[in-house]
């Protein structure tokens, strides 16, 4: 039973180093975004051991699933994306070996690394999945690579999700989530117990309501926040869904935010606002800690944290689905690529007048087809609306021999000059 | 016989071509679109010439890649490149679905920047359904609806009527056109083949930019024509061609002058489109639609993979296939996570097997043509 989530134990192992290193070390008052999520993170993945050892089925599901809908069972869900990238972020050597692996066996070198990294584990016998699920969205790196999972016999669980986000969409939707979690039920023998989600759904929409506020502190001038809380949001949104971690986190994110909004306090010294339309990078975590102390420049949103869904009702079984398709739906990224472009930019204009910012940096990830012909659309409508710029850095967000964190570094401290 | 210098099939070495302005003279309208899970019956149905984009002999891209980045499909920066210098203002009418990620977002950039640009004054359409990417009976009830409201979106642009008699005479067309089809595919498996895969490429291209009443009347003059050829005699190794789109003949060159015969292919200019029919009788639009959502897949379905390699199998049996050629345009993640998995399981049926990856304009020519000599080599 041990050996079925050993990537899980590699994460714990280096999480809890890390977090004990940053106690021992950094100052009390300083990263404490830091400090916070890697504690958070260290629970939830003691529990998903601990459930792991007990024998509960391991169900690999695809982050554009919200975890919680599969509190409906006894299990231990492990996010395929999630982990390819947390790993990426904490292993010293990242997640290069197990891309390696799947590349060789023949994935495409375009194809995205935030699946490439559990394929490559899979290939190296470290995870024994008794189902993976997945919705058939948000891209065609989902569609291409998860039957991967099937040709290695771990059944396959598909919800559709329609490409179109209107009003029958999400009635579709409803019913594939159902049926969805029906078939899962079946496969590791549990009747799926929506009550279970419920209770799920009320932490999700209680946390909901503190990142609303989060949201609108961080418009603040300056931001009250580190750079850090976009890629721990997008760390909390996977690993702590549905979980109670989740609502310490955001307590005491929000706590500190309004600590430091009334006396006027940023642990940045806030020189240059920047928006990320896309996500920051994973394969460096430090990225975020360094701009903020050497370019001055703080991240204020990434695509994690700029598009915020409304809270499921969970007063009856029809609307707590009905609404957690809308949720799914409306999942960062799920959102973005199901949408046409032309709500798209000026949703991202608006947000980005709302927040003052400075400028746009896009990082244009190899794997997203979704997102390869928004980038020039992006930077024109920030020009012609704004008048800000928007840097485009070629990447692969999960790999650091694409483009090194030295390249990176350069092109923003460049970019950031002409700024100043 | 060589159908080398057909007129007719020349057709395929442009992008307008004499049958479509004769059909726009006739105040008929063309409407665009990328990808075969669109009901082309339908269109025809309503006096709109479906014309599948491609960008066939266009090698520039320089204006695509700039509202596209470099991870994306060539083809469709290609096709986009075109468009942004005018190849494709004769177009009435634009439809899209969500076949890939780099095709389906042209939807926007074209009403963007190809539609809105500069001195560009033609009010064009443009059509929008999702296609569901499982094969279920929920999935083809979604399927069927899309097709429902993008017939009412039709009759509603251009003030016209939609009748089932314009559907049937529409499906009888088109499914006559796909029996022409299959015959000439029955030509080329023959133990001497009557055409080279170049050839068949061409029948197909020209296939989908001409009205079909016009390509169904050459085609039986092409087949009888075949019919009357002694076949190609030389001894070559007898090759199936599987993956991306593909609508231009120097790669398909390269390979049959290297030493094979493409005799059996797996591509959307190819068998995937004409091997099944819509069945007559019942509701023409319902029938339409379950021809499109349930015949053989491309990767864009994701729970079909195997039926895809069924296929495979037995046409490798029934062509005499010596060996396979998967090919992926570079970032297509479709066809290469597909081919990878192809790879894997033809290899494990002792299948000789190539998989490369290429760009839609021909580069790399001396790699890809050492690659391919080799495998032939390879192959007993």
């Amino acid at each position: 039973m041990k050996e079925k989530v050993i990537p899980y134990k590699m994460l714990l192992e280096v999480i809890s180093n890390s977090y004990e290193l940053v106690w021992r070390i950094v100052p009390e008052h300083e990263m404490q975004v830091l400090k916070m999520g890697l504690k958070n993170l260290e629970k939830c993945l003691i529990d998903y051991i601990q459930k792991a050892e007990e024998g509960l089925p391991i169900i690999g599901y695809h982050f554009a699933c919200p975890a919680e809908f599969l509190h409906c069972f006894d299990c231990v869900p492990i996010c395929i994306e999630g982990t390819s990238y947390l790993l990426a972020a904490l292993l010293p050597n990242g997640s290069e070996k197990y891309y390696d692996l799947i590349t060789h066996w023949g994935h495409p070198y375009h194809t995205c690394s935030s699946q490439k990294g559990v394929m490559g584990m899979v290939l190296d016998d470290l995870f024994k999945f008794d189902v993976i699920t997945t919705p058939t969205a948000p891209c065609d790196n989902t569609y291409a690579s998860y039957p991967f999972f099937k040709y290695k016999d771990i059944p396959l669980v598909i919800t559709d999700m329609p490409f179109i986000r209107e009003e029958k969409s999400y009635e579709f939707y409803a019913e594939q989530i159902k049926i969805g979690l029906s078939e899962i039920g079946k496969i590791i023998g549990q009747e799926p117990d929506f009550d279970k989600i419920k209770k799920s759904l009320e932490i999700e929409n209680q946390s909901l309501k503190l990142e609303f506020e989060l949201f609108e502190l961080k418009k603040a001038t300056p931001c009250p926040l580190e750079s850090m809380i976009n890629p721990m949001s997008a760390a909390a949104a996977v690993f702590m869904a549905g979980r109670p971690e989740k609502l310490d986190f955001y307590e005491n994110m929000l706590a500190l935010a309004k600590k430091r909004y009334k006396k006027k306090e940023s642990p940045i010294e806030e020189r240059i606002r920047s928006i990320w339309p896309y996500m920051t990078i994973f394969f460096d975590l430090a990225l975020c800690e360094w701009l903020d102390r050497e370019i001055k420049m703080s991240v204020l949103l990434d695509i994690f944290s700029y598009n915020l869904y409304d809270p499921v009702d969970t007063s009856s079984e029809d609307k707590m689905f009905n609404d957690m398709a809308r949720k799914s739906m409306n999942f960062p990224m799920i959102k973005q690529s199901i949408d046409f472009y032309d709500d798209f930019i000026p949703e991202f204009i608006n947000t980005t007048k709302e927040f003052k910012a400075d400028c746009g940096i896009f990082t244009s990830h190899i794997g997203c087809k979704q997102f390869g012909s928004i980038p020039q659309l992006l930077r024109e409508a920030l020009r012609d609306e704004l008048g800000i710029p928007l840097l485009i850095i070629d990447i692969d967000v999960g790999d650091k021999r694409f483009a090194s964190i030295k390249t990176v570094k350069d092109k923003i401290r460049m970019f950031a000059n002409t700024l100043l | 016989m060589s159908l080398q210098n057909d007129p007719f099939l020349n057709i395929s070495n442009s992008i307008n071509n004499e049958y479509i302005k004769e059909w726009q003279a006739s105040k008929k309208r063309v409407i665009g679109y990328y990808c075969t899970y669109i009901p082309e019956e339908l269109l025809y149905a309503a006096n709109l010439l479906p014309f599948r984009i491609r960008a066939t002999g266009h090698e520039k891209t320089e204006l695509g890649d700039i509202l596209m980045v470099r991870f994306t499909c060539s083809f469709v920066r290609a096709s986009l490149d075109l468009a942004l210098r005018g190849g494709f203002d004769f177009l009435d009418g634009f439809l899209i679905c969500n076949s890939c990620d780099h095709s389906r977002r042209m939807f926007e950039i074209f009403n963007m920047k190809v539609f809105n640009r500069e001195g560009f004054k033609k009010k064009v359409p443009r059509f929008y359904f999702s296609v569901p990417h499982i094969i279920t009976e929920e999935g083809f009830n979604w399927y069927w609806q899309e097709i429902i409201e993008l017939k009412e979106e039709l009759e509603m642009a251009y003030n016209i009527d939609i009748t089932d008699s314009n559907l049937e005479n529409s499906i009888k067309v088109h499914n006559e056109n796909r029996r022409l089809l299959r015959e000439i595919h029955r030509l080329r498996v023959l133990e001497k083949p009557k055409l080279s895969g170049a050839e068949a490429l061409r029948i197909s291209v020209v296939n989908s930019s001409v009205p079909k009443d016009i390509t169904n009347q050459e085609l039986h003059r092409i087949i009888y024509k075949l019919k009357e050829s002694e076949g190609i005699k030389d001894l070559r190794k007898r090759i199936m061609f599987v993956g991306s789109i593909i609508d231009d003949l120097k790669f398909v060159n390269l390979i049959e002058n290297s030493g094979a015969l493409i005799v059996s292919d797996f591509l959307c200019f190819g068998t995937r489109n004409f091997l099944d029919d819509v069945q007559i009788g019942g509701n023409p639009l319902e029938q339409i639609s379950k021809r499109v959502y349930h015949r053989i897949s491309c990767p864009r379905m994701m729970d079909d993979h195997e039926r895809r390699l069924k296929f495979l199998k037995n046409e490798i049996k029934t062509a005499k296939i010596d060996g396979v050629i998967l090919q992926r345009i570079n970032n297509c993640d479709l066809h290469g996570c597909d081919n990878m998995l192809f790879e894997h399981e033809l290899k494990e049926l002792e299948i000789p097997v190539l998989n490369i990856d290429r760009e839609y304009v021909q580069a790399d020519t001396t790699r890809l043509r050492t690659r391919i000599e080799a495998f032939l080599e390879m192959i007993k």
